[in-house]
């Protein structure tokens, strides 16, 4: 097989990834900031419950997350397994295990920004949902570029744990190539669209924290 | 300006999700079409539930799951970039017959109980050794003869299955020729062994050995011949195999009703000759020989 013809085939099953690449983001990151929230809340037991959630997301390997959540119903309620459920249960998967590791990052930008713009937003008379959005979210967000951007980073390259529930992204589909040719090429080939893809994501934040950059 | 980032990145990611989707269902309905070919001994388990999959009147999906990485029972095709191979042209033929929807459904080897059992697949269809696994599954009648060999480097000085004292050895998990070396008869052999190691897939087990992290592969007879085709001259196999199994297609445990409708339209399939006549597509790998034909 042609060079060409690998490309394309890996291409192929590049729309894949890219869908858990970007449902993941957009369910992660939204569902982080309430996790951060929550762990940061004055209510103990909610805190205390939020703590063991994300240690035990974190602590825990993505494969088995994908497992537990795949074949969790069927085990546990006895639900039918449709093949559709091989793409929901791994964004489910990816979205609350990325939400715990951005829950952490955007705690710490939060916490990072003084507590006296918290107290002169009070005495100004923001609510505490004006501070947050109007004065705590926008900085929280330029903190934590680098942080986040790392997060998307690896988040590019663990969509391939996606084989475990043999969701045919790209990667599964170059080690199906791979075997078809009994050769290694195929997955360089995935290495590259790995790279480039990430060069892009790269590229994409770098521009970002630049506008975000405005009093400098 | 937060209000007009938050717009641009929104366009943005409305835009990637909606090309995703384009790519996607692009690649699925090109993977659904490819795994016509009957090898996939992992045959894709319908979709109706396992349980009542015998009947499957109306939504007749009938789901195979195969080792995409397993030629020449199940494999990617280059040329058509669809799935194909013996056991899952078999099921294409099958279900043809018998008025189902074929769906092949690429399964990750280690997760096949799961898979069969949670039901979302069908039946396993891909070279899926009966022997020694009688109890797991419900099976069809096996219909191939199969043997586990030994392949090793063509230059390498192993001659004899003696031979491979103090070296080191490798399978693909979960596989029959794992299983037959840890079982009893084989006890004494796989003892001798410097190492015995596994690996989920066996391009990767020939890649080790071409590259001198392992010694030998045991590995399934169909299996070794298409290495051996693929790199010509850099393998060849031990003479004595190591071990004799048969082929069958297993469906989850209890489920008899699908089992004898895919029985039933196979021993058609084999009394016509269809099946000589796929096996004879895949000459080069030996399969007329190994086909089971009473």
């Amino acid at each position: 097989m042609s060079l060409l013809t690998v490309i394309s085939q890996i291409a192929s099953g590049f729309g894949s990834t890219l869908i858990i690449f970007v449902c993941t983001l957009l369910f992660s990151m939204p569902l982080g900031i309430l996790v951060a929230l929550g762990r940061m809340s004055k209510f103990k037991p909610l805190s205390i419950l939020i703590q063991g959630i994300i240690s035990i997301l974190r602590g825990t390997p993505l494969m088995l997350q994908l497992i537990v959540v795949f074949y969790g119903p069927y085990y546990v309620f006895g639900l039918k397994l449709s093949t559709a459920w091989r793409l929901y249960a791994t964004l489910i998967g990816f979205s609350i295990n990325y939400a715990a590791y951005f829950a952490e990052i955007f705690r710490a930008g939060i916490q990072s920004i003084p507590v006296g713009q918290t107290e002169a937003a009070t005495v100004l008379g923001y609510t505490k949902t004006q501070t947050f959005l109007k004065i705590i979210f926008p900085q929280m967000v330029k903190r934590t570029i680098p942080p986040v951007t790392n997060e998307v980073i690896t988040l590019v390259k663990d969509t391939s744990l996606a084989f475990v529930l043999a969701y045919q992204e790209m990667f599964t589909y170059a080690k199906q190539v791979s075997a078809a040719m009994s050769s290694l090429m195929p997955l360089f080939v995935a290495g590259v669209f790995y790279y480039v893809f990430n060069l892009v994501v790269t590229l994409i934040m770098n521009y970002i924290e630049k506008r975000l950059n405005y009093y400098n | 300006m937060m209000k007009k980032f938050a717009a641009m990145l929104l366009t943005g990611v409305m835009a990637i999700s909606l090309a995703a989707c384009g790519g996607s269902s692009g690649a699925s309905t090109s993977t659904d079409s490819a795994a016509a070919e009957p090898a996939a001994e992992e045959t894709a388990a319908a979709e109706a539930p396992a349980a009542d999959a015998a009947a499957t009147a109306e939504d007749t999906e009938f789901v195979v799951g195969f080792d995409a990485e397993y030629p020449p029972y199940g494999y990617l095709d280059e040329a058509t970039g669809d799935y194909t191979g013996f056991d899952l042209e078999l099921a294409e033929e099958l279900c043809k017959r018998r008025g189902w929807t074929l769906k092949k459904q690429p399964i990750n080897w280690d997760n096949k109980d799961a898979e069969i059992d949670s039901g979302t697949i069908d039946c396993i269809w891909n070279g899926m050794t009966y022997t020694g696994r009688e109890a797991a599954y419900t099976w069809s009648k096996p219909y191939v003869n199969n043997s586990i060999v030994i392949a090793v480097l063509a230059d390498s000085d192993i001659q004899t299955a003696a031979d491979l004292a103090g070296k080191v050895v490798i399978v693909q998990s979960d596989s029959s020729a794992e299983t037959a070396l840890k079982s009893e008869e084989l006890a004494a052999l796989t003892g001798t062994f410097a190492d015995l190691q596994r690996n989920p897939s066996y391009n990767t087990c020939f890649t080790d050995m071409k590259s001198g992290a392992v010694d030998a592969v045991a590995v399934d007879i169909g299996v070794a011949r298409y290495q051996m085709r693929n790199n010509p001259d850099a393998f060849r196999i031990l003479e004595e195999p190591i071990s004799t199994e048969q082929y069958a297609i297993a469906f989850k445990l209890g489920n008899e009703a699908l089992r004898d409708q895919v029985q039933e339209t196979y021993d058609e399939m084999l009394a016509d000759g269809t099946v000589m006549k796929v096996a004879e597509k895949y000459a080069d790998d030996n399969l007329p020989d190994m086909l089971i034909t009473e």
